[in-house]
């Protein structure tokens, strides 16, 4: 009955499929990439907006779980003790995380050059000699580091005993320590997108370059160095942005005189329960974070090249 | 009335008139029946009678056969890798433990419980051991069971008469002690060079970041201020202040290496520490009847005593097994077992003569040494915590945190 009434509205023919027929596969085509994305979204909807969302709530509240919160209009407030408190932390973690980003690109850059070009085909197996420690859990690795690096351990008790070090050297609990702890923890994170880009390089533009006279050296500032720079900036930001939010290697390796704000942050949560302070201390993490990758996107002009 | 007594007695009023308050609004939210109720607030054994409604699952509780015990490292007697009390334990009663040495600080642990007891959870845990202050707020803030102390008839027969009925759980009424101990200095005669005696020597420049303290808030501020000369009990704030400066001073000047949990045994005996703040049944374990390089002193200025207790988290799943430990480990023979192991003050003073008995020369050092079993100088010579309320807790953790937090 539906269909007749609508049948003089349509053009007539004897090919045109039933409109409702049609009408569905057409919106079941456009809805396809929604429906193929729903458990990504739910997934991220239920595991991180939703806890995003709830920590941001808690920023404008104010109190401890044993007495309980209560929303404060004095909210701001939150956010500017926050970081007027613990200034000392955030600029310090910004620091340790600028020099471990810096280490890794110098330390990786040369190795994953070399085994992308060079490699031959060993390639695959060097690149799993580089993450074969890295099977190892974070913690354990730290901890291990701390047993290695103690003042009368393996390390520096043999240099000790043997006078190339004075006998109160020490390397634990200090910054030195701390920044080399987070440089190897974190390499791999600046290493594989240094050799995906490395590796997809075709030698060929390295022979064309060298036949319109260019030196080896220019050719690696030239043509080298730009067609790899979507890693060195993926690289970055996979190594700076956790480094900036690292606690483990500072508490491990570190002493309160080189304290990281992920240290902060964890306390406020887990330790003294003070979740406004600890939730504060996130989002202006977070927003810090997001403006110096915007900035560095349009430093290094990325922006075309991660799309 | 001994010094020991006194200072039992001192620490920590609290006040029962909260409690009872607190007590009342959960009669009110529950709305059950006054026998139901009064099972409600506590952990009755088998002969309890039934809650008529029989909403209340503690009142009806037996023994599950299984318990859930959290304890700080170190803290049980162990050989062969498993412990001959917990094994004892599991054969005379059918009860499987999960032993789990999972606290190192009391707030850290603290943290991982108190969500799920702030919102009327259970907890993992069936017997937690925490320090005295923490059990007084904890059963404060209605998170303890009440004990059936019908099932614990070793603790009423053994237990010293100071650590019943103390000032921070009356009438044992949430906790009893698991066992007592003084924070004072550990240090390497090696590395220090010289005999350390007091608490001053913690900030000698001497010894450049090889000194440690510790986490726990009270431990290190009340061990300051007596060396600052202040009876820590009658600290004020501007006492506090003091004790603060001094501990930034020290972390400024990088004499100080690290605050750390119990985990400060670990770089003490490998060489990282000189010498740090400690507890001393961790150092004596090590020292007593050894040739160990480290040494535990009870300083000049005066040491800390501390008493660890067992209690019941609110809910818990096995609270009838966990009273069933309690009462265990307060035979006579097992407190010794233990002690010989452990070196804490037992709080069972009858272990003292079946240690002085032992065949080996080790355990009857144990029962002579005077920090295991505190003469009446040793006594003396310990002090008790500042009891803060929660107004000046919160002042006190703010000045330690600014420290500690760097």
């Amino acid at each position: 009955m539906a269909l007749e009434t609508e049948n003089p509205s349509r053009p007539a023919g004897p090919a045109a499929p039933p409109a409702g027929v049609s009408g569905r596969r057409k919106n079941r085509r456009a809805l396809a990439p929604y429906l193929l994305s729903l458990p990504g979204i739910a997934w991220l909807v239920a595991f991180f907006a939703a806890p995003l969302g709830f920590m941001f709530l808690f920023t404008f509240y104010d109190g401890t779980i044993d007495i309980g919160y209560n929303f404060t209009s004095d909210w701001p407030q939150t956010y500017v003790d926050a970081f007027t408190t613990y200034d000392t932390q955030i600029i310090r973690s910004v620091i340790y995380a600028l020099i471990v980003t810096v280490a890794t690109l110098l330390i990786s850059f040369p190795m994953m050059y070399w085994i992308a070009t060079k490699g031959g085909r060993r390639k695959n197996l060097f690149v799993l000699l580089l993450l074969l420690p890295f099977f190892t859990p974070f913690l354990i690795r730290t901890l291990a580091w701390q047993l290695v690096l103690s003042d009368q351990g393996i390390f520096l008790g043999t240099l000790k005993d043997i006078g190339l070090l004075s006998a109160d050297f020490k390397l634990l609990a200090s910054p030195l320590a701390v920044i080399s702890g987070m440089t190897y923890n974190f390499l791999p994170f600046m290493a594989l997108p240094l050799y995906v880009a490395l590796e997809k390089l075709d030698p060929s533009l390295l022979d064309a370059a060298a036949d319109l006279y260019s030196s080896k050296r220019e050719a690696f500032f030239k043509v080298t160095l730009p067609l790899t720079l979507p890693g060195v900036f993926a690289g970055s930001l996979l190594t700076f942005i956790p480094s900036i939010g690292d606690f483990i290697d500072a508490e491990i390796l570190g002493n309160p005189n080189t304290t990281m704000i992920g240290s902060i942050i964890r306390r406020q949560l887990l330790v003294n329960q003070d979740y406004p302070t600890g939730a504060a201390l996130s989002f202006l993490l977070i927003a810090g974070i997001l403006v110096a990758v915007f900035l560095y996107a349009r430093a290094l002009g990325t922006e075309e090249l991660t799309g | 009335m001994n010094e020991l007594e006194r200072m039992m007695s001192a620490a920590s009023p609290r006040s029962l008139p909260r409690r009872e308050m607190l007590r009342r609004i959960g009669i009110g939210a529950g709305g059950a029946s006054m026998a139901g109720l009064l099972a409600a607030c506590g952990v009755e054994g088998e002969s309890a009678k039934p809650a008529p409604q029989g909403e209340d699952p503690l009142s009806t509780a037996k023994i599950a056969g299984e318990l859930n015990f959290a304890n700080w490292p170190a803290y049980i007697d162990k050989a062969k890798g498993g412990s001959p009390t917990l094994e004892q334990f599991e054969k005379a009663t059918d009860i499987s433990v999960q032993y789990k040495e999972v606290i190192n600080d009391n707030l850290s642990f603290y943290a991982t419980i108190r969500e799920p007891l702030a919102s009327g959870q259970p907890v993992q845990w069936d017997l937690i051991v925490v320090t005295d202050w923490l059990i007084a707020k904890m059963a404060d803030l209605g998170y303890l069971e009440e004990l059936d102390h019908s099932k614990l008839p070793n603790f009423e027969k053994n237990a010293g008469e100071i650590y019943k009925d103390p000032s921070f759980d009356p009438n044992n009424a949430h906790s009893v002690p698991w066992q007592a101990g003084i924070t004072g200095i550990a240090y390497n005669p090696e590395l220090t060079g010289r005999e350390i005696t007091k608490t001053e020597d913690l900030f000698d420049p001497a010894f450049e970041g090889k000194v440690g303290m510790m986490t726990e808030m009270r431990d290190t501020m009340n061990l300051v201020i007596l060396s600052n000369g202040v009876d820590p009990e009658k600290a004020t704030l501007d006492d506090a202040r003091a004790a603060q400066e001094k501990l930034l001073k020290q972390r400024e000047d990088g004499i100080l290496r690290q605050y750390y949990g119990n985990d400060y045994v670990q770089p003490l005996a490998q060489g990282d520490l000189a010498l740090c703040m400690a507890w001393s049944g961790d150092v004596l374990g090590k020292t007593l009847g050894s040739d160990s390089k480290v040494d535990f002193v009870v300083p000049e200025e005066g040491g800390l005593l501390f008493t660890d207790c067992m209690a019941i988290p609110q809910d818990a799943e096995h609270p009838v097994d966990a009273l069933e430990m309690m009462n265990f480990v307060y035979q006579t023979d097992v407190a010794a077992q233990m002690t010989s192991w452990i070196n804490y003050i037992s709080p069972v003073p009858a272990a003292k003569p079946i240690l002085a008995d032992a065949k080996d020369s080790y355990t009857r050092q144990v029962a002579n040494s005077p920090l295991v079993f505190p003469s009446k100088d040793m006594e003396s010579r310990l002090h008790s915590y500042r009891n803060l309320d929660p107004e000046e807790e919160e002042e006190w953790n703010d000045l330690f945190n600014e420290v500690i937090e760097g």
